[in-house]
């Protein structure tokens, strides 16, 4: 009975104090909940997306104000939570702890600590939600973000303030590629952010693990939402993630973030929005689906010298089904992000790995950032490799080859193969570039084939033990000279007599 | 002065908004604001609903707003600035200046009109020249007329955009408008630095509703852009140039506004509206007896299907469509037009003249031949084709090798020097390879040249 009461006089001391103006009501009762979802009553004045306190220390999220009721989100344990339960308004717009105490720690996207170390002192706090920079905040994309990975650097580079996609089917290497792109930033000043969204703890764990074992923790933030937690949780953790980047990122440093995986979040947002009852579109997704990815990834961004400079690369991660790239989530994001690298299962079986497919991979602004030895060694490569394959395709049933078109195919699919890395193995810009101008300047052409990594790894060794200087110098100015040019053409006949004579 | 009324927020659904006013009900597309602490916050009327109630599009994020606010009315729908204020400057899509060059306070024109009528449009005839290769042959552009590139994500259409406002853009002689609809914010910011260097920013009005804004002002940048682009024609009687990147995400944004408000979806998902919305913008797009808009649109072709919906919509609105593929993508030919999707109203030998009609048409016919003949080869082998077919093959492959062009835009990229074709040479070229001049050329020969003459040893 007492329930009704509050009701009944809550509902007469509304229709008496009506009044156009701003109200402010700061208590309201839970009159529904289930699936993480609340139905709240009162709370007149809450804001859209603030935080809700409810009783016993639980918090949850303002989705939908409607007429006579709120629609919330728990962020929290919602097992002891029921009906009757009092809810309060805070005031605050969900936020949570950043700074440099976050760097080698496991937080979920509260900024709980999970990792059994102590708690945050959470000295600085930041919005999960906030504006993307301006256009006029910007600056161009033009310094090179290396991932070690020698197919992705020459022919799919990335720049800082980047957003490129890696998009592929189940197991076919796509956070291998992101977490041995976070392992090459080792040493480089850049700040890496790992956010898991859905992820099998286990996978997470396993993340974790490779990062301590390379010494790569200490300057990495680990965000995780595994798939045990609830959707709004779920929901929340790239914004969190983005907002520990953006502290830093607005500290004047380099930032990049990994998104693992943003299919899983576009699931767990459609599972809230069809909880809440908003209506729904193509594939059972809401309205904004495109826009909470969009405004997501536009906060990646590389800012002005009047900001500081810093800058977001940001590695989306999505998951196709059967190679379908024309779902929904897939086309959405493609065409938010700068570029996607595209990874194939029968490209992985065959052997080919990393599993790129080179002809359906872009980068729409790493050109611009890439450096000069880079840009010159890798310029042909891309468009060498594309008539490699249309060439190999149409010469596959015994056309009149001449010899040109013969070399061609030789030096494709040499170079084809110059282009597998194993995982874990990242490569400095050095000895990219060198293998990369032995392959493309057609070195290679009398080589077996299946012994082309081997002759490569065995050149960089002889020049790194005869010519120590060589590669470091490279790497020092960016730039290959024509000296340079000539020094590897002499080392490699050097270590091709060496070679033969052994 | 109109009189202002007030109102209250009742429900925020995402950035759907109902208000109620008691006494007078604003119209619709009617501009409120909300009034906050931190100042207004922009939405606009889309439907009444029983009850007095006026449900509304926020047009800027609705975080911190909170049922119980006031709204007040503006009496007109949203007014953006327009005339000789707006060159050279940057807006976003409710038609204030980003770039912090100061306030405009000139005059304002409602973003809302209806198409010209019949009597009043006048239809496109006149060939002008883009110097690309492909374009000038197979889909000639008309001045006044309506373009569309479209292409699947990273295909090169924003690429091709850029090549096209630097070669015509700069010379143009009259005002340019650039509208970023949906697109990427680097874009902007790279689009801006590039008007910047080549000098046509001081030329160029641009308006963005990025893809970080709101679905609200994404869809309404598109009119913003457009109302000044009208102006433009009808008080200064000028010819305008006017670039859209990108038109998909105007329906994109179409469609996210409307499974918000909850209607009931149309074919993939779409609005049920789509083709209404799509006119409603489209045929205001055109040239009249004061002045002509000469449209260049980039359409995004979502997972590079072109009977998706929203391209199939905009197709029948445009004159002239260059579709880029991925397919010629792979073969690494940039630009990467697809010269058998591709088409143009104009190309008619009345139009562009005998000798271009044919020359396109025998391109269009060998390429159509090589294409059939390819699963043929792809079966038994290039052995197998009869020597005439053989001579066909290996001159359309070269012809496809011939239509990749370095783009200005793109050097940086590809350490390729931009090259300008007039369409003389391009006809004259085409025929020569069609003609079996080429035949001893190796076709690896012919990748991003200009005309042929950029062979060397190569004797006319």
């Amino acid at each position: 009975m007492t329930d009704y009461a509050f009701l009944t006089d809550e509902l007469k001391r509304q229709v008496q104090s009506f009044e156009y103006g701003t109200q402010l009501k700061e208590a309201g009762r839970i009159v529904a909940c289930g699936d993480g979802v609340l139905t709240i009553e009162g709370l007149v004045g809450v804001k859209s997306g603030e935080l809700i306190y409810i009783t016993g220390g639980k918090y949850a999220l303002a989705m939908n104000l409607e007429e006579d009721s709120v629609g919330a989100i728990l962020l929290t344990n919602a097992r002891d939570l029921s009906e009757g339960d009092l809810a309060y308004c805070t005031g605050r717009i969900v936020s949570v702890p950043v700074g440099d105490e976050l760097l080698g720690r496991v937080v979920n996207p509260i900024g709980e600590v999970l990792d059994g170390g102590k708690p945050l002192k959470g000295e600085k706090f930041r919005r999960t939600e906030s504006p993307a920079p301006s256009i006029f905040d910007r600056s161009k994309v033009n310094e090179p973000l290396y991932t070690g990975i020698k197919a992705i650097d020459s022919m799919i580079p990335i720049g800082k303030g980047q957003r490129e996609l890696i998009i592929g089917d189940r197991q076919t290497g796509k956070t291998a590629i992101a977490v041995d792109a976070i392992l090459n930033q080792k040493g480089k000043d850049v700040i890496c952010v790992y956010v898991a969204i859905g992820q099998k703890i286990a996978a997470v764990n396993s993340v974790i693990q490779t990062l301590k074992k390379h010494d790569s923790l200490s300057y990495t933030v680990i965000v995780s939402s595994t798939a045990s937690e609830s959707a709004p949780l779920q929901y929340l953790a790239p914004y969190t993630g983005t907002a520990i980047a953006e502290e830093f990122m607005l500290q004047g440093k380099d930032v990049l973030i990994v998104y693992d995986d943003l299919s899983k979040h576009a699931v767990a947002y459609r599972a809230i929005s069809l909880l809440l009852k908003r209506p729904s579109g193509r594939e059972a997704y809401p309205g904004d689906i495109f826009y909470i990815h969009s405004r997501l990834l536009e906060r990646s961004a590389k800012l002005s010298k009047e900001l500081g400079g810093g800058s977001i690369t940001a590695l989306p991660i999505i998951e196709t089904l059967a190679g379908d790239i024309s779902a929904y989530i897939p086309t959405n994001v493609i065409s938010i992000t700068d570029g996607q690298i595209y990874l194939e299962s029968e490209l992985f079986h065959g052997g080919m790995r990393p599993a790129i497919n080179v002809g359906l991979s872009v980068s729409r602004v790493g050109g611009s950032a890439q450096c000069q030895a880079m840009k010159e060694v890798s310029a042909s490569v891309r468009l060498d490799l594309a008539h490699y394959r249309e060439m190999a395709q149409f010469s596959q049933f015994g056309a009149d080859l001449d010899v040109a078109t013969k070399q061609t195919l030789a030096k494709g699919a040499r170079l084809t193969e110059s282009m597998k890395q194993r995982q874990g193995c990242p490569k400095s810009m050095g000895i990219m570039v060198l293998e990369l101008y032995v392959a493309g300047k057609n070195f290679l052409s009398d080589v077996e084939l299946s012994s082309v990594n081997a002759v490569l790894s065995e050149f960089i060794s002889f020049v790194s033990e005869y010519y120590p200087y060589f590669i470091a110098g490279i790497e020092r100015k960016g730039k290959l000279s024509e000296e340079d040019k000539k020094s590897v053409e002499t080392y490699f006949a050097e270590f091709k007599r060496k070679r033969e004579t052994v | 002065m109109t009189k202002t009324y007030i109102g209250k927020i009742v429900q925020i659904v995402g950035s759907i908004i109902d208000v109620f006013f008691d006494n007078h009900l604003p119209s619709q597309n009617e501009l409120l604001h909300v009034k906050t602490e931190d100042g207004n916050v922009d939405i606009e009327v889309l439907a009444h609903r029983p009850g007095g109630i006026c449900r509304c599009i926020a047009l800027e994020s609705t975080e911190g707003l909170a049922r119980g606010m006031q709204v007040e009315s503006t009496g007109n729908p949203i007014m953006v600035p327009v005339g000789e204020q707006v060159v050279g400057r940057v807006l976003n899509a409710l038609g204030k200046p980003v770039d912090g060059k100061g306030e405009l306070t000139g005059e304002r024109a409602s973003i809302y009109r209806e198409a010209p009528s019949l009597i009043e449009q006048s239809p496109a005839t006149e060939v002008f020249e883009t110097g690309i290769k492909v374009i000038d042959l197979l889909t000639p552009y008309a001045k006044g007329g309506k373009i569309g590139l479209f292409g699947g994500a990273g295909v090169g259409k924003t690429v091709l955009i850029q090549e096209l406002i630097s070669s015509i853009a700069t010379k143009h002689h009259g005002r340019s408008v650039f509208i970023g609809v949906g697109e990427r914010s680097r874009e902007g910011y790279e689009m801006i630095e590039e008007m910047q260097e080549s000098g046509v920013l001081s030329q160029t009005s641009l308006v963005f509703g990025q893809m970080n804004e709101s679905p609200g002002a994404r869809m309404r940048a598109a009119f913003t852009g457009l109302t000044m682009a009208e102006h433009f024609r009808d008080k200064e009687k000028q010819d305008v140039l006017l670039f859209i990147d990108n038109i998909f995400r105007y329906v994109q944004a179409g469609s996210e506004i409307s499974a918000l408000l909850g209607r009931m979806p149309s074919a993939v998902g779409y609005q049920p509206t789509l083709a209404t919305e799509l006119g409603q913008l489209e045929e205001r797009i055109t040239g009249t007896k004061h002045g002509s808009i000469t449209s260049i649109q980039a359409v995004y072709v979502p997972a590079d299907d072109l009977t998706d919906p929203a391209p199939a919509t905009i197709f029948s609105h445009l004159d002239a469509t260059t579709v880029l593929s991925r397919k010629v993508v792979e073969q690494g030919i940039y630009p990467a037009v697809d010269p058998l999707e591709s088409s143009s109203r104009i190309l008619e030998p009345d139009i562009v003249g005998e000798l271009h009609y044919n020359t396109a048409k025998r391109a269009v016919e060998t390429l159509q031949r090589y294409k059939e003949l390819q699963d043929i080869i792809a079966i038994l082998g290039m052995d197998e084709l009869n020597p005439e077919d053989k001579l066909l093959v290996y001159r359309a492959r070269k012809l496809q090798r011939f239509f990749s062009q370095p783009f200005t835009v793109a050097s940086v990229y590809t350490g390729m020097e931009g090259k300008y074709v007039p369409l003389a040479k391009t006809i004259e070229s085409c025929n020569a390879i069609l003609d079996g001049k080429c035949d001893d050329i190796p076709e690896n020969q012919f990748f991003f040249i200009g005309d042929l003459s950029d062979i060397p040893g190569y004797q006319p």
